[in-house]
């Protein structure tokens, strides 16, 4: 019942096994998950919008990620934040919420910062790393995934202290 | 297929994907945060089930030379990146996927954490067009560069090619240690219900 969708909590087993079957199709079809190119691209685009052809100065920009409208992974966010949108809209769940203290926002920008970068050191983001690279059985999958429970573990430490502290 | 075709494909692949991670709470941040400080394991349990699924899907059609299977060089960057991505997401409280479909849902923290994403990102592409490291894709040859820190490329379809096992072979070993994780982590679950039900009981008063 579609009503009954928008009422209750999926339940996660559920909803990721139906995103793992079309993450198949998406790798038959075009390639799998991911939201890290994207991101970069999107980062591309924005750059170029503010500094025109200042940005010819980075190399990265032309040898790396050479930004492009039509990079399809843009688009899976761009879905990712639609879908959610209309999700949360018709579940009655929409609503503006803002961090009230300091603290989060410190913690949001730096937590943000480290994960645009961390990404693009690895060239893999979280999704590619869980639901591309590993089960492909790609080597870089179980780097990847050593190196992003090492870091959950860090972070949680920190995450610990300041909930205590 | 066509640029904007894989662009429309890709769209309404990322709103599905939106919509059930809106309507089911998931979030891979939670899958790793919850279940090594909270030992609750929600998420972690689902995020099992899909790279199971995954894993059999995938390798079932590399071992046709089907599929569009990531192609690009790994090494240390690639544990060092996810190590700082790690950190990074438990600070946020948000991932990749969490910050887009937090910020449908009109939290600004999450917009707040994607915009800094992007700076990140940038940031990043200064100081790589200093000193170039990692290689870009174009250097990138698949062989061990140890002079670089990388390994080259490899996955279920070059393992079939050496040594002329179908790659599906090693997706159902993959597919069992995943399986046993998470059998694992029902069985902890199981002790806790019944921890819990002990404590409860013991709790009320005897008639």
């Amino acid at each position: 019942m579609p009503s009954e969708f928008f009422k209750k909590t999926l339940d996660p087993v559920i909803a990721l096994s139906a995103i793992a079957v079309l993450d198949i199709f998406m790798f038959l079809i075009v390639g799998a998950w991911t939201v890290g190119g994207g991101e970069t691209m999107m980062t591309g685009l924005i750059a170029q919008a503010i500094m025109g052809d200042e940005l010819d100065r980075l190399p990265f920009w032309q040898l790396v990620f050479k930004p492009d409208p039509t990079y399809w992974k843009i688009y899976i966010s761009l879905g990712m934040l639609f879908g959610a949108f209309v999700g949360a809209v018709l579940s009655n769940e929409f609503y503006i919420r803002v961090p009230r203290r300091l603290e989060e926002w410190v913690l949001i920008t730096i937590g943000g910062l480290l994960m645009g970068i961390g990404i693009r050191l690895a060239f893999v983001c979280n999704v590619s790393t869980f639901f591309g690279m590993t089960p492909e059985m790609n080597m870089g999958g179980y780097l990847a995934m050593s190196g992003i429970l090492a870091g959950a573990w860090v972070g949680s430490m920190i995450y610990k202290k300041i909930l205590e502290g | 297929m066509s640029p904007i075709g894989q662009c429309i494909v890709a769209f309404i692949f990322g709103s599905t994907v939106g919509l059930l991670v809106q309507r089911s709470r998931f979030c891979n941040t939670a899958a790793l945060r919850d279940a090594i400080l909270f030992k609750t394991y929600r998420n972690t349990k689902a995020l099992l089930v899909a790279m199971m699924i995954l894993t059999f899907g995938f390798t079932l059609f590399l071992t046709f030379g089907e599929g569009n299977p990531m192609h690009f060089d790994v090494g240390l960057n690639t544990f060092a990146g996810l190590f700082i991505f790690g950190v990074g997401m438990v600070l946020a409280g948000a991932c990749t996927v969490s910050t887009w479909v937090k910020t449908g849902e009109g939290n600004v923290g999450a917009l707040w954490a994607l915009i800094f994403t992007f700076v990140g990102m940038f940031l990043f592409s200064m100081v790589w067009s200093v000193n170039y490291w990692p290689p870009a894709p174009a250097s990138m040859t698949g062989e061990p560069n140890l002079e670089a820190f990388q390994l080259g490329y490899s996955n279920a379809a070059t393992l079939q090619e050496k040594f002329g096992i179908p790659a599906i072979f090693f997706g159902m070993i993959q597919i069992g240690v995943l399986y046993l994780i998470y059998r694992a982590i029902r069985r902890k679950e199981m002790a806790q219900e019944v921890a819990h039900m002990q404590a409860q009981a013991a709790a009320q008063p005897a008639e």
